[in-house]
């Protein structure tokens, strides 16, 4: 019996390694990229400088780009890296990211990697206080494109004309939208918003606009009763009449306040996620823009 | 693919030398909890780990490794104090402590709304495993070794009668008071890797397996440690590259093995 009892756990144990073993190795052979080549490998930290890489690789063989989040992770203040970012990075010749202090994973990247070549897109771009959500607005998501190709050229110079060419083509078509926003600052500037996420205050600000209150509705964010009501005060202290919050986690909120108060609520794209098109980011920003246009006319 | 290019990475070393410290520890204090029917206790202990880390963020302690330990050492004392003086029972007063003390540190923590910097302590992180929390694990381990050998004996016959215990002169409130400090030490070195979440089930889940198959203490003990080893070097592998966090890998496994060994106990070991 004693026996029995030992060769049965022997071979329990090898069948779970054996079963462990087969489906790692299915799920790796699923997974596994094609063989490494000459191209420029280049890893992006998170959508919006996804979206802008892809717009300057354009159609370049040369490249490959690859996302380090999910297309869904959204902002990456709180990211954990996981050992297989750790590894894509290790075979990256260069490392976007948007800096600011949004990716507060970076030293332990450059401690990790030190040759690695990492190029923060918001580089000499004039930032918020505290708040690096600078792709939300349009003339500044041009100067990060612009960054990017610079970044591109200079890891892979053969390739120069392409990137600068493709970001070229890509900030006219983003121009387009900075008209259509000066256009709209007309009716808006001068007036009070009050947004449920830090990233419209770049929004607010290109459009002229007065931010003032900030609630921080973010992924995993809990408010408490004291500052919504700080919030509601604003709101009726400075009159204002627009509230700038994001669908996925401002929706219970935003119908609060528009039970609460006179304010309406207009629900716009934070842009920090979405699908991997290259126009996605130009779609998104048009969707806001047709958004804002009817809450303004209102 | 290669079977063993996770090698390769300092943090895979670091992670495979702490799970061969680690695991053989869970197993042996494992079978420990399950006999003295404590499973809630060290679930309890895990939890206050959220404390602790709020303790030193408040007093601004720059290693919030060691606020931690001294948290839960003072938290594993008191619920054994206290447990054995109130009139409810003692899973009613562990479920009071244990939710005073989450509640505690969640408000602390997500004070500004800033909970979700701390969120990986939940789920377990494995690129936090340094070479210095190796040598940590390194001295807990020698120390449980060293009671383990001296005080088994006593330890196990307070669990199974403390007034027999304490007629032959064993000091029963010692022993479990040494025994809940260690628990409440090998808890903490290792949470930040585990998660707060599943930290118990790698303390419950190789010892109750055991259980199920062993006849007698020495199998009891051997098995679990087996089982615990097993679980957690295959898990590290698999979580490496399936790309899951480690410590729901290890359970997940550690749980696959009790349910075959409950099966076997029902049928051969009843």
């Amino acid at each position: 019996m004693k026996n029995h009892k030992y060769l049965f756990v022997f071979c329990m144990l090898l069948a779970i390694a054996m079963a462990g073993g087969i489906f790692t190795r299915i799920y790796v052979s699923l997974e596994e990229k094609q063989e490494k080549n000459e191209k420029l490998h280049v890893v992006t930290s998170f959508y919006p400088v996804y979206i802008a890489a892809l717009n300057v690789a354009g159609e370049s063989p040369n490249v490959e780009l690859e996302n380090l989040s999910e297309p869904q992770t959204g902002c990456m203040h709180d990211y954990q890296l996981t050992p297989q970012d750790l590894i894509l990075l290790s075979g990256a010749d260069l490392f976007l990211v948007n800096g600011g202090g949004i990716e507060n994973f970076l030293t332990e990247v450059s401690e990790s990697y030190p040759e690695l070549a990492v190029c923060q897109a918001s580089e000499g771009v004039e930032l918020l206080e505290d708040n690096a959500h600078v792709w939300m607005d349009t003339t500044l998501y041009a100067q990060m494109v612009k960054n990017i190709a610079e970044a591109f050229c200079t890891a892979d110079p053969a390739g120069a004309e392409v990137y600068q060419a493709n970001a070229e083509h890509y900030c006219r078509q983003i121009q387009n939208l900075t008209d259509q926003l000066e256009n709209l600052k007309a009716a808006a500037a001068g007036t009070s918003v009050v947004i449920f996420h830090e990233a419209y205050a770049y929004l607010a600000k290109e459009l002229g606009m007065e931010t003032a209150y900030c609630l921080d509705l973010d992924e995993e964010r809990q408010v408490s009763a004291g500052e919504i009501a700080d919030m509601m005060g604003e709101i009726s202290k400075n009159h204002v009449s627009l509230v700038f919050a994001e669908e996925l986690y401002g929706k219970d909120m935003g119908d609060t306040v528009e039970a609460e108060t006179k304010a309406r609520v207009c629900y716009l794209n934070t842009l920090v996620r979405g699908d991997y098109e290259a126009g996605s980011y130009l779609t998104a920003v048009q969707q806001n823009i047709d958004l804002l246009e009817q809450a303004l006319e209102k | 693919m290669e079977w063993f290019s996770w090698l390769h990475y300092d943090f895979m070393k670091y992670a495979f030398l702490a799970i061969l410290i680690i695991t053989p520890l869970f197993g042996l204090m494992g079978t420990m909890v399950v006999n003295r029917k404590m499973a809630f206790f060290s679930d309890a202990l895990g939890h206050s780990a959220l404390t602790g880390i709020a303790v030193g963020v408040v007093l601004g302690v720059s290693n919030t490794n060691v606020s931690m330990a001294v948290f839960a050492v003072i938290f594993a004392l008191l619920l054994n104090q206290i447990s054995s003086r109130v009139a409810a029972s003692t899973d009613t007063v562990i479920s009071v402590f244990s939710s005073f003390s989450i509640a505690i540190g969640l408000a602390i923590l997500s004070k500004g709304g800033n909970f979700s910097r701390y969120s990986s302590i939940l789920v377990g992180d494995i690129l936090s495993i340094t070479p210095e929390e190796i040598w940590y694990l390194a001295v807990i381990f020698a120390i449980t070794l060293f009671f383990w050998t001296l005080c088994f004996n006593k330890l196990l016959a307070v669990s199974l009668n403390r007034t027999l215990a304490r007629s032959c002169h064993i000091p029963a409130a010692w022993m479990e008071n040494l025994f809940a400090v260690l628990t409440a030490l090998i808890v903490m070195v290792s949470i930040k890797w585990v998660g707060i979440l599943i930290i118990n089930a790698l303390l419950i889940l190789p010892a109750a397996a055991s259980r199920n198959m062993s006849a007698n203490m020495r199998e009891y003990h051997f098995f679990s440690i087996v089982f615990s080893v097993f679980s957690g070097i295959l898990g590290l592998v698999i979580s490496y590259y399936v790309n899951v966090a480690t410590g729901p890998a290890i359970v997940i496994l550690a749980s696959m093995i009790y349910f075959i060994t409950y099966w076997w106990g029902r049928r051969y070991n009843i």
